[in-house]
């Protein structure tokens, strides 16, 4: 027994040494880990998502009206039945479990998201949630990320005209243009687009570009689906260009004015280098960097930003999504998109502050930040 | 830079050419039927009509899930689809014989099982017509008898106009729920297996049948379904379905790309198509917005005061305002359609009817009769020196019951009360009415139904003591006492309404009729502002119906029995060069 205990013991040992240097690791390294300037804002990341999720869970309860009432006032309006013989209808229709608290629907909604399930739709039940997103997100991606490139890069090309010849015609029409173009909403851009040169022009049929793309097309790599995509998506992208081209054109022209003032490109010209080469080595590039942050923060808002525009052109994506469930309070597939937005709009800051310094060498992000 | 530019202008040159130039050129398809429901694409919406979400077209969906019957509301006379015999029996039970030689787009025959298998879904989702049925039998292939508890004409009218699914599909759930009953444990499972049940294609027993394939935001294509009922009679191969709500259809059939819609239109708008040669169809709904008020707030508990308030506004005015020519000032004031009063009520009965006619004069004699008065502002006060002082609310995403909230707002105090009109959100706003948090309101008088009763269920029962169904803490609505003294005796006005739709004897049914009707003239416990008609927009360059004279357009245009669907299903809708 003796030579059993001291052999558990002797082989114990090592491990309770083991269990203690890791805790001893731990304890040490823990503070140096959240240290980290990563890890802390990606903790905190975490953090601002929960909080935001919960906020939204309690918000969207508080709004007027349920998926429940909604749809028994169509039902009473339509049928003039009792109010009770409308709610069990669609009670039954949508399956609702009329015994769950707030309280009880907030743990599973939680426990399921830690499980990465986002439930399925209240008012189309047995349809997940994470399916009506991947149903929709791709397009407004395609759409919205198209329109914010092509006017980054244009309005970086048109804003350092601006500022190289600040004060002449040329800064006077398009700086006219700019505050025109930002100062007009997108989706006003979208009905004159379908008025003017859909309706009143007849330029094209407007009931054959709405949609994602045509009927009868199998999604995937073939051109003749690619080009009715793109077809398709013409007109958002045009909307999502035009209305804010101006922004981007703006900000460059102010940050090349900046920059067109620095010593080093003084010595540049000083040093009788090619004025192409000083404007595309020494002015645009550092005139456009803090515009990058701009970019990758409005990468987050993109998912967002083509609500109306989406209703507009009955090009349906994240925007229609959440603009449904919000007519229908539809909770489980609002809190989705919701997630879903929140999460692109932390993580897009959270990546252009991570990559900021990066990019600039004159910044550079240390855990004593 | 250069070749930068050339790059993105190239880019934008392509998408902009890809825009522009001509797009989708007509295939030269004459034959495609233009109309327009809202749906959801998949995978929200799904195949599964008895479920929430289900893509369900509206009244189109006669088309593709054809009704046993259609009510013609001209003659007040069922005429059968797939029901070709159908009545009372002698034990009192309803029996339906389904027409043969029709099948469902997938292969099977419309037959007895069909009706079986849809009543059986009804019965598991507690649906209300099986509230007078105790069973349901099929006698033969063709033949089903709904055994009642008490005929009614009511449960016929929704057992009439049921859309019939296919018993291929939905049958095997049917047989399980027929065999249960709502007490058993397996009952709530069968439910979400309903709710959850995703049929894989749609299968049509209607003209037309969905295909999938088509389904997009923009539209879905009906294609002609040969074998399903009246396959064999139709004028066009396809439909097309746009999809969307009024702002969204509404370029389209500026751009004659859709040809009919039942969507309701503004006033500018239907000038516009009218200008662009556009039929406007108008056909009374049964209903339209009214003025409720909360009995327990004095002196609006008063019967003079609401017939001096029905006196001071100019309904003509307040219809015309709201909803231009398809606002239709309501003449009985009877709490029904004038319609419903003309087909339901005898002459006598119409001649003796107060029609409130706009007469600020006899308004002003009705309140001194309550010994009410004009104080030095020109506000009326009531017997207790308190000025009529009331807040008046209305759902304000309603652009047309605002713009009669706000009407009437300034003609009651042009009259000299002193009314502040109030929007609320349009679901919040009958909550507040469920639950008597309101003083004056505008809500829905009548019903889009052609049965009487149900009209009065509105005022009676849903915004007079639902508030504690509706969870609003035992709310008792507008406070009105059902039990009422009139001069025709003392009923209760809830019980008579739906009396009044049981049985089969229509002679017994208009005796109650006319106790609700004179009793409502009487008491105006809401006071019918207006009649919504519907502006169907009806381009008939493209589409052949009949001209406006004809009867079929009194079947109003959404829901059951609707004229154009009736059309479509009896062949008569045709392209306007056939």
């Amino acid at each position: 027994m003796l030579q059993d205990q001291s052999h558990i013991d002797s082989t114990s040992q090592p491990m309770e040494t083991s269990a203690a240097g890791l805790v001893d690791r731990l304890t040490t390294s823990l503070p140096k880990i959240y240290r980290s300037y990563t890890v802390r804002v990606f903790l905190q990341a975490i953090i601002t998502i929960w909080a935001v999720m919960s906020l939204t869970f309690v918000l969207v309860r508080l709004m007027p009206g349920n998926p429940v009432d909604v749809l028994i006032e169509q039902i009473l309006t339509a049928e003039g039945i009792s109010y009770q013989e409308a709610y069990d209808r669609v009670a039954a229709s949508f399956n609702i479990d009329k015994d769950a608290t707030e309280l009880d629907q907030y743990f599973q909604w939680m426990g399921d998201l830690l499980r990465l399930d986002l439930g399925t739709s209240i008012t189309s039940p047995g349809t997940k949630v994470i399916d009506e997103i991947a149903r929709f997100l791709p397009w407004t991606v395609f759409a919205v990320g198209t329109g914010l490139l092509i006017s980054f890069v244009l309005g970086i090309i048109a804003g350092m005209p601006m500022a190289y010849y600040r004060g002449s015609k040329l800064d006077h029409i398009l700086s006219f243009f700019s505050s025109f173009s930002t100062g007009v909403p997108n989706y006003i851009w979208g009905l004159l687009i379908i008025i003017v040169p859909g309706i009143a022009w007849r330029w094209f049929d407007i009931g054959a570009l709405r949609g994602t793309y045509d009927v009868g097309l199998t999604p995937g790599l073939n051109a003749a689906f690619i080009l009715s995509a793109l077809e398709h998506a013409a007109l958002p992208v045009f909307t999502y260009v035009i209305a804010i081209l101006g922004t981007w054109m703006l900000s460059m022209k102010s940050s090349t004015t900046g920059v067109l003032n620095e010593d080093y490109v003084n010595v540049a010209e000083a040093r009788g280098l090619k004025e192409r080469t000083v404007i595309r080595s020494y002015v645009g590039r550092n005139a456009a960097l803090p515009l990058f942050t701009q970019l990758t923060i409005s990468i987050g808002f993109v998912l967002s930003s083509g609500v109306v525009v989406e209703e507009i052109f009955v090009y349906w994506g994240i925007g229609h999504l959440l603009f449904q469930s919000i007519t229908v309070r539809d909770y489980t597939s609002l809190q989705g998109v919701v997630l879903l937005l929140t999460a692109a709009i932390v993580f897009s800051n959270l990546f252009a502050d991570l990559t900021y310094g990066l990019l600039d060498p004159r910044v550079r992000v240390s855990g004593e930040k | 830079m250069f070749r930068r530019i050339l790059l993105v202008s190239a880019l934008l040159c392509a998408l902009g050419m890809l825009t522009f130039a001509p797009l989708q050129a007509d295939d030269g398809h004459s034959h495609t039927l233009s109309v327009a429901w809202p749906y959801q694409v998949p995978p929200t919406g799904h195949f599964n009509t008895f479920a929430s979400g289900g893509i369900a077209l509206g009244q189109y969906m006669d088309l593709h899930e054809p009704p046993l019957a259609v009510l013609m509301w001209a003659t007040g006379q069922y005429q059968g689809m797939v029901a070709e015999e159908f009545g009372w029996d002698d034990d009192g039970n309803y029996v339906i014989k389904v027409v043969d030689g029709y099948s469902w787009s997938d292969g099977s025959p419309i037959s007895a099982d069909d009706v079986m298998a849809t009543f059986n879904i009804f019965r598991l989702r507690g649906d209300a017509v099986w509230a007078n049925m105790t069973g349901i039998e099929k006698v033969d292939d063709h033949t089903v008898k709904f055994h009642m508890s008490a005929p009614s004409s009511l449960a016929e009218r929704i057992i009439l106009t049921t859309n019939l699914r296919p018993a291929s599909v939905f049958g095997d759930i049917a047989d399980r729920a027929a065999m249960m009953s709502p007490d058993d444990d397996g009952w709530n499972g069968l439910l979400q297996e309903l709710t959850e049940f995703r049929p894989e294609s749609p299968v049509s027993g209607g003209p037309y049948t969905i295909l999938p394939d088509t389904i997009t935001e923009a539209s879905l294509m009906l294609e002609l379904n040969p074998g399903g009922f009246a396959g064999d009679i139709q004028n066009y191969d396809m439909v097309q379905m746009w999809n969307g709500e009024t702002e969204v259809v509404t370029p389209l059939v500026a751009n004659a790309e859709l040809h009919y819609i039942t969507h309701g239109i503004p006033p500018t708008t239907e000038e516009d198509f009218a200008n662009r040669g556009i039929d406007i169809v108008r056909s009374g709904m049964n209903n339209g917005p009214g003025l409720y008020v909360n009995h327990d707030v004095y002196p609006l508990n008063l019967v003079e005061v609401r017939q001096a308030i029905a006196h001071a506004v100019d309904r003509v005015q307040n219809g015309f305002v709201s909803l231009g020519e398809s606002g239709v000032a309501v003449e009985y004031m009877t709490g029904m359609s004038d319609g419903l009063s003309e087909a339901w009520l005898s002459d006598d009965t119409l001649d003796m009817l107060n029609t409130y006619d706009y007469n600020p004069d006899g308004a002003a004699a009705l309140l001194e009769s309550v010994g009410f008065s004009r104080n030095d502002d020109g506000h009326w006060v009531d017997d207790n020196g308190d000025t009529l002082s009331f807040e008046l609310t209305f759902p304000q995403e309603y652009a047309d019951w605002s713009a009669a909230a706000e009407n009437a707002t300034a003609q009651l105090n042009d009259f000299g009360f002193d009314i502040t009109a109030r929007g609320v959100q349009f679901q919040q706003h009958p909550q507040d009415i469920y639950s008597s948090n309101f003083e004056m309101a505008i809500r829905n008088w009548g019903l889009g139904d052609p049965i009487p009763g149900r009209s009065y269920l509105q005022a009676y029962n849903r915004y007079n003591g639902q508030g504690e169904a509706a969870g609003e803490g035992g709310g008792a609505g507008m406070n009105f006492d059902n039990n009422i003294s009139f001069s025709g005796g003392d009923i209760n006005v809830f019980d008579v309404s739906n009396a009044s739709s049981q049985g089969t004897d229509s002679m017994a049914q208009a005796e109650l009729v006319t106790h609700l009707a004179v009793s409502y003239n009487e008491l105006l416990p809401a006071i019918p502002l207006w009649e919504r008609y519907t502006n169907n927009a009806l381009n008939r360059n493209f589409i052949n119906v009949p001209d406006s004279s004809d009867s079929v357009y009194a079947n109003f245009g959404g829901g059951a029995d609707n004229w154009m669907t009736t059309l479509i299903l009896t062949g008569v809708t045709a392209p306007a060069d056939m």
